[in-house]
Formats: C-alpha cells, sequence, structure tokens
C-alpha cells in the first residue's frame, strides 16, 4: 500500500518535472538578446538635402600675364587623344641622372587629387581653398610656375579622402571645370573671363557622388560634354552662350560616377561611352541622333566606379571598376542601324586585369595598368595583358615594385610611374619584361593619385597638397 | 647510554638524510643557476610564475603576445586557432585613420547596391561592427567587442578599398598569454612577436597605448 503511494507520487513528480522541461524549452528563446539589423540603424538621413546657392565664378583675380609656348597641350584628362599617352617627338630622359630630378617649380594647393591641364604654355588645375572655402580654377605659365589668375566660387565642403579631384577640359577658346560639388564652369582660356556657371546638383538633381565629383569634363567642337545623372543622363552645352545643345533622357535613373566620358567612333559612327552609376551606355556624338541613346548595358553595375571606358579595336570596351567589382569586356554591335551589346567577359580582380582608381592605358593590342589591392599576388604592381585576353598577364613588375593607387602615363616609348608615396619610375616600354631605368622620390607623397600630364618635355604631377613641374627633356 | 647497534643506525640514518639534503640543495642550486624548469617552462600552466626567478618566467611576466597589422595578411586563422572561444583576437578600429566614408570597405558587401544596415548588406558575419551617421556626408564604425571572432573580414575589406583603419589585435583582457600560443605557430605571416606588457598594442596609426576615444 506504501509502496503504491510512494510510486504514484515519483510518477506525479516526473510528470510534473517532464512538464514544466517542455514549458520550458517551448518559452525560452535563446536568441532574445539578437537584434535583427534592418536598414535605417544608422540613422542616415533621409530626403532631399539642403542645397547651397552657390554664384559660380563670383570671384577673379588678376596676377600677371605671360608668354604662349605654342605646341605644349594636355588639354584634359587622358590626354589629347584620350589615351594617356604622350605623342610629341620630344626625347625625354632615361634616367634622373647625378643630380637628380629637375624641379622646375612647386606650387602647394588645397588637399586633393585634381590635375591639371595644359594648353599652350599655361597650366589649368581646379583647386579647393580651404581657406576661403573656394573653388578655384588657378592659371600658371608652365615655364615658372607664376600664378596668372583665379576664377572661384565660394562653396562650403568637408574634407572626404581629399577635396577636389577633376582635371578641366581646354581647348583655344574656353576652360570648362567641374567642382567638387557638381558645380560646372566655362572660361575664356586667356582672360579668365566667366562665360556661364551650371549648378548640376539644383539643375539636374544631380546626386553629388561619394568622395565629391571624379567626372571630368569634355569639349567637343565648343560644346562641352558633361554627364549629370539625375534628370538627364548626359547634357551637351555650348560653350559659348552656356545653352543646352542636346540632353539624353535618364529614364533609369542613373546616377554620376566618378568615370569620365569617353569618345569612341564604331562603323563611322561617333558615340560617347560613360559608365554611370546603374550601366554603361552609348550616346550619339554627331549627325541628327546627337544626344540620342543608342546603346546600354546594365550588366556591370557597380556602386562605385572611378576608371573610365577604354575604348579598343571594333567597338570592344574594357571597362574596370574597385571594391571588388573587376572589370568586363562589352563588345557593341551594329545591325541596320541598331546597336547592341553582348558581355564577352566578366572576372573579379584576382582574374585578371582590373583597377580601381586609375583608367588602363591601352597601345598596340595591350593593356597597361597597376592592379588593385584585392589582385593577390599581382597586387598593386604594373601589369600588362593582351586586349584579346585580359585574363593572363604577359608582364608584370613584380612584387618588388608596387605603386598603390598611382597614375602612369606612356611617352617616347616610356612609362611614367607615380607611386602613392611619390616616387617617380621610369620604365622602359615592353610587353614582354618590365625593367626600371631610373626612380627618384620627387615629393612627400600622400595620396599621389592626381593623373601626370606630360608635355613639351615638362611633367606635371601632384601629391594630396603639391603641385611638382619637371623637366624631364634629354639632355 | 646507546648501543652499538642503535649508534650504527644512528650514523647510517644520519648519512643518508645528510646526502638527501645535500642532493636536493645541489640540484635546486643548478637548477636555479642553469635557468631550467622541470615543467619545460610552461609558464602559464604552472601557477607559480608570479614568484618564479627563472629567465623565462622573468621574460614571461614583462611581455605578452601580440599581432603586427602590417604583417597580418588576414587569413581568418586568428579566429579558429585560439584556444578562447571566441577569440581573444578582434577588431580594433583606429578612428584617426578612418575616412568616415559612407561606402565603407569594412562595413560592406563589395557588391552591395543599396547602401543600408540591412544585414544583406553587412560583411561582418556577426554584426559586430555599428554604423552611425555623423554628419552628412560622414559616418561612424565602433567594433560591438562580444560579438567579434577575429574572422578579420573587415579588416581585409578595410585595407584593399580604405585607409586600413580597422585592424586585428589581441585583447589582453581575454587573452591567456600562453607560452606556446596555438594561433602564433600556425600564423602563415609570422605576425604574432611577444611584445612590452608596458606597450601591448601594435596598432598602426597610434604611437602609444590606446584609450578607448581613439579605438572603438
Amino acid at each position: 500500500m506504501h509502496k503504491n503511494i510512494l510510486y504514484q507520487y515519483l510518477l506525479l513528480a516526473f510528470v510534473a518535472v517532464a512538464i514544466g522541461a517542455v514549458a520550458w524549452w517551448l518559452i525560452y528563446n535563446p536568441v532574445k538578446t539578437f537584434t535583427t539589423s534592418l536598414p535605417g540603424m544608422d540613422e542616415r538621413k533621409t530626403g532631399a538635402v539642403a542645397l547651397q546657392k552657390v554664384n559660380i565664378g563670383e570671384s577673379f583675380t588678376f596676377f600677371k600675364t605671360c608668354e604662349d609656348i605654342p605646341g605644349t597641350r594636355w588639354p584634359r584628362f587622358r590626354g589629347a587623344d584620350f589615351d594617356n599617352i604622350s605623342k610629341e617627338n620630344i626625347r625625354l630622359i632615361d634616367s634622373w641622372g647625378k643630380t637628380g630630378p629637375e624641379i622646375l617649380w612647386k606650387k602647394q594647393l588645397g588637399e586633393g587629387h585634381a590635375a591639371p591641364a595644359v594648353y599652350d604654355g599655361r597650366v589649368y588645375i581646379l583647386d579647393y581653398d580651404e581657406t576661403s572655402k573656394q573653388d578655384l580654377l588657378r592659371c600658371f605659365s608652365l615655364a615658372n610656375g607664376d600664378e596668372l589668375w583665379q576664377r572661384g566660387y565660394h562653396v562650403r565642403l568637408k574634407r572626404n579622402h581629399g577635396l577636389s579631384r577633376t582635371i578641366p577640359a581646354v581647348n583655344d577658346k574656353y576652360v570648362v571645370t567641374i567642382g567638387p560639388r557638381c558645380q560646372v564652369m566655362c572660361v575664356n582660356r586667356l582672360s579668365g573671363d566667366l562665360l556661364w556657371g551650371l549648378d548640376l546638383a539644383s539643375e539636374y538633381s544631380t546626386e553629388v557622388p561619394f568622395w565629391y565629383t571624379g567626372q571630368c569634363p569634355l569639349i567637343d567642337n565648343d560644346t562641352a560634354v558633361i554627364a549629370t545623372g539625375g534628370k538627364s543622363l548626359l547634357i551637351g552645352i555650348d560653350c559659348k552662350t552656356g545653352k543646352k545643345a542636346w540632353e539624353t533622357p535618364n529614364p533609369g535613373n542613373w546616377k554620376m560616377s566618378h568615370s569620365s566620358i569617353m569618345p569612341m567612333i564604331f562603323k563611322g559612327k561617333k558615340m560617347y561611352v560613360y559608365c554611370a552609376i546603374g550601366g554603361v551606355c552609348g550616346i550619339s556624338a554627331e549627325g541628327a541622333d546627337k544626344g540620342k541613346l543608342l546603346w546600354e548595358s546594365a550588366d556591370f553595375a557597380p556602386a562605385v566606379i572611378a576608371p573610365s571606358p577604354v575604348i579598343l579595336d571594333n567597338g570592344l570596351i574594357f571597362i574596370t571598376a574597385g571594391y571588388g567589382a573587376g572589370a568586363t569586356l562589352i563588345q557593341v554591335k551594329e545591325n541596320g542601324g541598331k546597336y547592341s551589346t553582348e558581355i564577352n567577359a566578366k572576372y573579379k580582380p584576382l582574374e585578371g586585369l582590373a583597377s580601381e582608381q586609375q583608367t588602363p592605358i591601352f597601345h598596340d593590342g595591350y593593356l597597361f595598368g597597376i592592379l588593385p589591392k584585392d589582385a593577390g599576388g599581382l597586387r598593386e604592381q604594373f601589369a600588362c595583358f593582351k586586349a584579346s585576353d585580359t585574363r593572363k598577364s604577359v608582364m608584370s613588375s613584380g612584387k618588388t615594385e608596387r605603386y598603390g593607387l598611382g597614375p602612369y602615363v606612356l611617352a617616347d616609348n616610356k612609362f611614367f610611374i607615380l607611386s602613392d608615396e611619390g616616387e617617380l619610375t621610369i620604365a622602359k616600354y615592353s610587353t614582354s619584361m618590365f625593367k626600371v631605368l631610373d626612380k627618384a622620390k620627387i615629393i612627400d607623397g600622400q595620396d599621389s593619385w592626381g593623373p601626370i600630364a606630360i608635355t613639351g618635355g615638362y611633367l606635371l604631377m601632384r601629391d594630396s597638397k603639391t603641385l611638382v613641374c619637371l623637366d624631364i627633356r634629354a639632355k | 647510554m646507546q648501543n652499538r647497534r642503535d649508534f650504527l643506525n644512528l650514523l647510517c640514518r644520519g648519512t643518508i638524510l645528510t646526502g638527501l639534503a645535500a642532493t636536493t640543495g645541489v640540484l635546486a642550486y643548478r637548477s636555479v643557476k642553469s635557468g631550467n624548469c622541470e615543467l619545460g617552462s610552461s609558464c602559464s600552466n604552472c601557477g607559480k610564475s608570479d614568484n618564479c626567478s627563472l629567465t623565462e618566467a622573468v621574460l614571461y611576466r614583462s611581455t605578452v603576445w601580440q599581432l603586427d597589422p602590417a604583417k597580418c595578411i588576414q587569413c581568418g586563422r586568428c579566429a579558429t586557432n585560439c584556444v578562447m572561444t571566441p577569440s581573444a583576437v578582434k577588431a580594433t578600429h583606429v578612428f584617426a585613420m578612418c575616412g568616415y566614408c559612407d561606402l565603407c570597405g569594412g562595413y560592406l558587401k563589395p557588391d552591395t547596391k543599396n547602401i543600408s544596415t540591412a544585414a544583406e548588406n553587412q560583411l561582418c558575419p556577426t554584426s559586430a561592427i555599428k554604423r552611425k551617421f555623423v554628419e552628412d556626408p560622414f559616418y561612424q564604425y565602433t567594433i560591438d567587442e562580444p560579438l567579434c571572432i577575429g574572422c578579420a573580414k573587415c579588416v581585409k575589406g578595410c585595407s584593399a578599398f580604405g585607409n586600413g583603419s580597422l585592424q586585428l589585435q589581441v585583447h589582453h583582457d581575454r587573452c591567456k598569454n600562453c607560452n606556446q600560443c596555438a594561433i602564433a605557430r600556425d600564423c602563415p605571416a609570422d605576425a604574432y612577436s611577444r611584445v612590452p606588457a608596458s606597450k601591448p598594442y601594435l596598432l598602426q596609426g597610434i604611437e602609444s597605448k590606446p584609450d578607448d576615444k581613439q579605438i572603438g
């Protein structure tokens, strides 16, 4: 009898414990301290950003004038032929010599990566003056660095991996600039007189890119060609009047990138090629349909893109971007006046030629470039690839010669390659072997990313705060 | 009065005890003098290292393990090879080097289309990096230490696309300071070394011992 009662109590206790355990198991939440990561947890501000009213070209200071040096021209980003190759018949140095680099002049600049354009002995650079808080188009004498004039406007900027980062476009009459916050300015090349200004953010709802504008403007037949993003994709502005000559709609709401517009002629048709944030497009650059969208491709659309498209042969375009995006080869096709595209290759930085910041050089069927940090063993090396096979390098600078994000240019059969740290290397042009002819530390070199300009035996380069002009003529 | 037998017994015992004492004394003296440790200098297991005068113990007390961010290749072994779970190695953010970018290579996956704090956009597998808006266009990134497992994904992203302000460091409030560090033994970049305990961090961009305002 007692045994039965004890047994029943034990059974009851066991059942109660079992029920309690099951209840606890059901109630207990092992992830109750977890929080779900949802959009907006960074308290990002939404809605329209209050635009500053900018009076473009409001300030002007004249210092002096200078003599022309006819024929000295590096009139825009990547030079006259958009290829970063100087074709002048001037012999350039093979080494820095016993006395080292011959620095003709130096100028202090605002922090940034904006680089100069040169036209007939005058150097143009869009600087940012942190003291007066102005975008300043500064004109210098190429021969001695004397400042000739400044044209600018007040705009508030905060340091964001540098401030300035574009190159003016210059022809015999005009200079066109785009400022960090998308203000376009056109002035008389010689006098600096203001012709017109255009605020893309307020006029075209352009979204200022990360780290400010990187797009360098283009002047084509006295028309300024600008990729706006926002309300339009591309616009053409008459440099003389400032009036809009044509406009390309932007139904996909593509955004402005750091890439610049590159002209291309395919089967006799001239077109502008632009890599926007959203995709790549070809816009008619001539004839009655000027400004018409001829083709587009959204197959390669990274969140940020700095290098410009490299126009290869027969409608093939090489496009690359950093931040893990890699590169792609787009083939443009034409059939009865209709254009289409096809992706020939698409790969990550580990798998072939890619670039984060600088645009590769295409020459004699080969592409040359500095690979990004996420390119494995070839990271930050200067390397060469056949344009027909951009996955396999045929030459590289080796693990002892790495250049970071620095610029490079081809002149007189030599590469001039600037490292992040301000060391300028002269390397023999070759597609099979990298041979350093000489190298020298030129400037302090923090973030020496601004593209190099070479003309008339002068080489212009910069680090984050100093512009330097070197004499590189062979003696 | 002792008899002859007792006297001999006492003499033998005395001789044996004296010999043992002398042997122990000599061994102890030679042990200290030559710097040998009967435990093979495994100081972290000994429990007596605070008072030990052996050279290894003195060195052990005055140095700690640390990894050099300049040598680190972000292989991910710090997360898996440490005897601690989660690892004593964690990401550390040097604010002085950070660009405070909206598009942060250490926070966002490389192919992210929408820049936001949504989980699918984050590079960190445990969501240990917190992102806060500071002012247009800047964002601050801080590490939630208990969540960080030391996988180095953020460090890799930051050094590939940014300033390299995210760096791995051994956190000494968690590190057992093993004499034979399991991570150091397998580190392919040979990035680990023992550093003075008075300067236990090797952060790039900070000269001296970091304080809370400099890192996060």
